[in-house]
């Protein structure tokens, strides 16, 4: 997709006054994250920057719809690798990626979540290239977190610089609660739906209550619920039960039920996936969801597009080479020393090598363990991806920014208006993670 | 709502506590400030007294920084609003973001007040303020009574419980010992914080000995604590 | 083919109250192409309201919930069966052509396979898995109580010894290296009184058994409780409950009888 307008060519006036005075209320109340304080920027763990991102509306509405085809894509594939394996079976997707992918859960064979919806609320990865294109960095269909920071900084940023929202015509990103809400609606199996959450102490907790506030959902921990005769309740502190039609769950799949997973697990709900599989609780996201975000899955997203949709995938991926295959085996060992390499059985940040930090040894030693294991490593570009203005201090300064847009599977699937800019504070660092000291932007999405 | 579960139930009350305590306590702290102003500086030892502490102060000031601002201290004002803050951070879905804010509001103004160089009492009135604002907020954004009851509870049991301690007068005392029985009322039967009969009757007892209900004080804050213990049931044989 | 009388009972018992007790069963025999189920009973005490259903591995999970103080919890399955070890069962999935958490092969493991692979010529899946229980049955030696449930195919392997649950842990997880599906069976055959598992290995025709702990194909005198990929997939009671109690003991007890037509 090529955005026509580039949105550093827009001519808009965004005035963000009172900068102080947002951070004073995203500390007021409870979002912790840095303060300017006389002007100096205080480091802290998720710290705020006032400019935006901004994204036209031409923009949006081809990302929008980009991000629409992948999720519905992503959602389909679960339900087949689940199901009929059709995808396998025609050769599309070999069956190794799959099924030695951690996120693949024999355990959920057969089993058919409500509206067959694996993928509720789907965190998409994306970058701005240099050349004016959006590449999808990764696809997070896990528990992706996030969205309450841009949701909660607009509310902030709307008291304390209204003229910012009076002069520039900027879609209201404040229907998340109700967007989240919907899509709990939509599979809800009877009851009342909750938040579970692993309990204050977890890097999220904001979040977690912050979204049950907003949506109505109650917001419950593990020693609170019990399975019985196959339905999910929770315990009313006068010795009366609710029944959870909709568990939101912000803990991941491995510790969900210790009678089918793991069995140490504290925080998990004993037969709850014996509720699932009978129908009587829809569990958000669905367990073993994780099979389409694994990174070596991730190459094969454009082509489930075209195989499940029969369209033309609108958002590229980054260019990405799979050493299973001859053509780009060749490829990667010739030039490993520009790539970056992922080993797809490590999760999270682990297991990630850049070819250009190597010395000439190593990397001859890494191609050998390529030739080798080929089917353990997929390669990509390194995307040369767009600065985005912020403050460092009281001066403006350009670092690498992605986007994570949310994608909310419910009776339609939606892209909500905004998202989580998240930035680099390391000038030389491509990585925005903000467990690397990273911080984040709101994302406006204009009108027009 | 109609789905509070244990701990949250557990929660609401304390919550209600300690918000409680740290008002009271700077309350009681001003008066004991304003009498100390001209009685002699020794008669902060009775505050300590009330609680049965010794006098590890360096004096007056030393006594009342440590009684407003050491969160290390368990009695001061400092550690009752983390501990508030502490149970109010699990319940933002019950009591709103904006009423918790008050109380990381309430924490953030201490810290602040303790940098200042302004007469102590006069610098405590924009703390107070936030208090009430927190309580002002909780009545303009909790619908559910049953939540409201028992932060009510939390509150007046902590106050009425503070007051015998610190043997305020008995005109006091029956005002607060009413607010509490009017909120003990509203609790639905067969709930956690439904009354012990056993216990309300004995409070009931000693507030009627009025002026004189010092000389019985331990028993009636033994009374007050055991409040929501569950009644035993006694079963009847043949 | 021969009908079986089966029984198997545990008593689990506890040096406190325990309260809020979830269990979940595999030990309904479900009925296979090698196993008609003429009869069968679980009895649960005390009392359980229970629900079944039937898990991705195919197995009859039963599933309760104690809310109220208890000490012990027995049950006892029995009833009777038709077995018929000369039909297939067919029900694959492609994850047992993949190593599982248990089975996953180490250092040790991996060089035994290595060491030996070549020593069998022969391709075909009879014979290349009477060759690997062959060669595991000359190296490993049953002990009782050498490993826990939690042990790996791996940690029993280097220590040479182990039960049938480890038999079965490393033949699965040296057939898997060797590229034929595999899965781990919990059942009921002669096995001290407990319960026994074994292996099967797929061939063109489906699924055939084989018991690594005494290195020979299975017979009409196994019975299937559950299958999966390791014994985690199959354990025959998963429990999880609160309490102050510092000890649990458990009791099993099975029995299998049958006579031949």
């Amino acid at each position: 997709m090529k955005s026509e307008i580039k949105t550093e060519n827009l001519d808009l006036e965004v005035p963000i006054a009172n900068v102080d005075e947002i951070n004073e209320l995203l500390r007021r109340y409870g979002v912790k994250f840095g303060i300017y304080k006389n002007g100096v920027f205080k480091e802290q763990l998720f710290p705020f920057d006032p400019i935006p991102r901004i994204i036209t509306a031409q923009e949006f509405a081809a990302i929008e719809k980009g991000l629409i085809q992948r999720v519905d894509a992503l959602n389909m594939f679960i339900y087949d690798i689940y199901h009929d394996k059709k995808i396998i079976a025609d050769n599309v997707v070999p069956e190794d990626f799959v099924y030695i992918s951690s996120g693949y859960l024999p355990q959920c064979e057969g089993v058919t979540p409500p509206k067959n919806i694996y993928s509720h609320i789907s965190g998409i990865d994306l970058v701005l290239g240099k050349d004016g294109e959006w590449y999808i960095l990764e696809d997070n269909l896990r528990i992706p977190s996030g969205a309450s920071y841009p949701l909660i900084a607009r509310e902030l940023t709307r008291v304390a610089s209204p003229k910012a929202f009076t002069d520039n015509p900027i879609v209201d990103n404040r229907n998340y609660a109700q967007l989240l809400r919907d899509t709990m609606d939509n599979v809800n199996c009877g009851g009342i739906n909750a938040i579970l959450t692993p309990g204050r102490y977890n890097a999220a907790y904001f979040e977690h209550s912050y979204l049950a506030e907003l949506s109505g959902a109650a917001l419950v921990s593990n020693d609170e619920l019990f399975v019985e005769n196959n339905v999910l309740y929770h315990k009313t502190y006068s010795g009366g039960r609710t029944k959870i039609g909709a568990l939101y769950r912000r803990i991941s799949d491995e510790y969900l039920d210790p009678l089918t997973f793991e069995a140490k697990s504290l925080i998990g709900i004993p037969n709850l996936m014996e509720a699932y599989r009978a129908g009587n609780v829809a569990i958000i996201n669905a367990p073993g969801n994780g099979v389409a975000d694994d990174k070596g899955i991730y190459y094969f997203v454009p082509k489930m597009i075209k195989y499940y949709l029969g369209e033309e995938p609108i958002l590229k991926n980054a260019p990405t080479y799979l050493p299973f295959y001859e053509e780009d085996r060749k490829y990667v060992l010739e030039n490993i020393g520009k790539l970056v390499i992922k080993d797809v059985a490590e999760a999270g940040g682990y297991g990630v090598v850049f070819g250009s930090d190597l010395s000439a040894e190593k990397l001859e030693e890494f191609r050998q363990t390529i030739i080798r294991e080929p089917r353990r490593f997929i390669a990509q570009e390194v995307i040369d991806f767009c600065d985005l203005p912020i403050f460092e201090g009281n001066e403006k300064v350009m670092r690498k920014a992605d986007l994570r847009a949310f994608v909310l599977s419910g009776e339609k699937t939606r892209v909500w208006a905004s998202g989580l800019t998240r930035f680099s504070r390391n000038p030389d660092s491509f990585v925005v993670n903000s467990s690397q000291g990273g911080g984040f932007k709101d994302t406006w999405v204009l009108s027009r | 709502m109609g789905t509070i579960s244990v701990e949250h139930g557990d929660r609401l009350f304390w919550l209600g506590r300690y918000t409680e305590r740290a008002y009271t306590t700077i309350k009681s702290l001003e008066k004991l400030y304003d009498r100390t102003i001209d009685s002699g500086h020794e008669e902060y030892r009775d505050y300590l007294a009330a609680f049965g502490l010794n006098d590890t102060y360096g004096g007056r000031e030393d006594f009342f920084r440590s009684f407003i601002f050491d969160g290390e201290n368990p009695s001061s004002v400092a550690a009752s609003l983390v501990k508030a803050y502490d149970n109010g951070i699990v319940l933002r879905e019950e009591i709103s973001t904006e009423a918790l804010s008050f109380l990381q509001m309430a924490m953030d103004r201490l810290e602040h007040i303790s940098h200042s160089s302004k007469a102590l009492c006069l610098s405590l009135l924009s703390l107070v303020d936030i208090i009430f604002g927190f309580w002002g907020c909780l009545g303009e954004n909790v619908y559910d009574e049953e939540i409201k009851t028992i932060i009510e509870c939390g509150k007046y049991v902590e106050r009425l419980d503070l007051d015998l301690r610190l043997k305020c007068p008995f005109s006091m005392v029956e005002k607060e010992f009413g607010r509490l029985c009017t909120n003990l009322r509203k609790v639905p039967k067969n709930t956690p914080y439904r009354y012990n009969t056993n216990q309300l009757c004995t409070l009931v007892e000693l507030m009627g000995m009025g002026e004189n209900y010092t000389e019985s004080k331990e028993e009636a804050i033994s009374a007050l604590g055991r409040l929501f213990e569950p009644v035993k049931r006694t079963v009847l044989a043949g | 083919m021969k009908k079986l009388n089966f029984s198997f009972s545990t008593k689990l018992t506890f040096d406190n109250y325990v309260h809020d007790h979830s269990i979940a069963l595999r030990c309904i025999p479900p009925e296979t192409e090698t196993q008609h189920i003429l009869s069968c009973y679980l009895e649960i005490s005390p009392m359980v309201p229970t629900e079944q259903t039937t898990d991705a591995f195919g197995n009859l999970v039963t599933s309760g919930y104690l809310k109220n103080d208890h000490r012990f919890l027995d049950f006892e399955v029995s009833g009777c069966a038709e077995i018929d070890c000369g039909k297939l069962r067919r029900d694959f999935m492609p994850c047992y052509r993949y190593q599982s958490p248990l089975t996953k092969p180490g250092d040790q493991i991996r060089a035994f396979y290595e060491s030996i692979k070549g020593e069998c010529t022969a391709t075909s899946p009879e014979e290349r898995a009477a060759f690997f229980s062959e060669k595991l049955f000359g190296r490993m030696s049953y002990v009782r109580d050498s490993t826990t449930i939690r042990t790996t195919a791996e940690e029993a392997f280097s220590q040479h010894k182990g039960v049938c649950q480890d038999y079965t842990h490393i033949f699965l997880s040296l057939l898997r290296m060797d590229g034929i599906p595999c899965r781990y069976i919990a059942g009921l055959s002669s096995c001290d009184g407990e319960t026994h598992s074994w292996a099967e290995y797929w061939t063109e025709d489906g699924w055939r058994g084989i018991d690594p702990t005494n290195n020979c194909p299975t017979t009409d005198y196994y019975l299937v409780l559950s299958q999966g990929r390791d014994y985690s997939d199959c354990a025959i009671d998963r429990g999880v409950m609160l309490g102050a109690y510092t000890r649990q003991m458990q009791l099993i007890a099975s029995n299998l009888s049958g006579e031949t037509y």
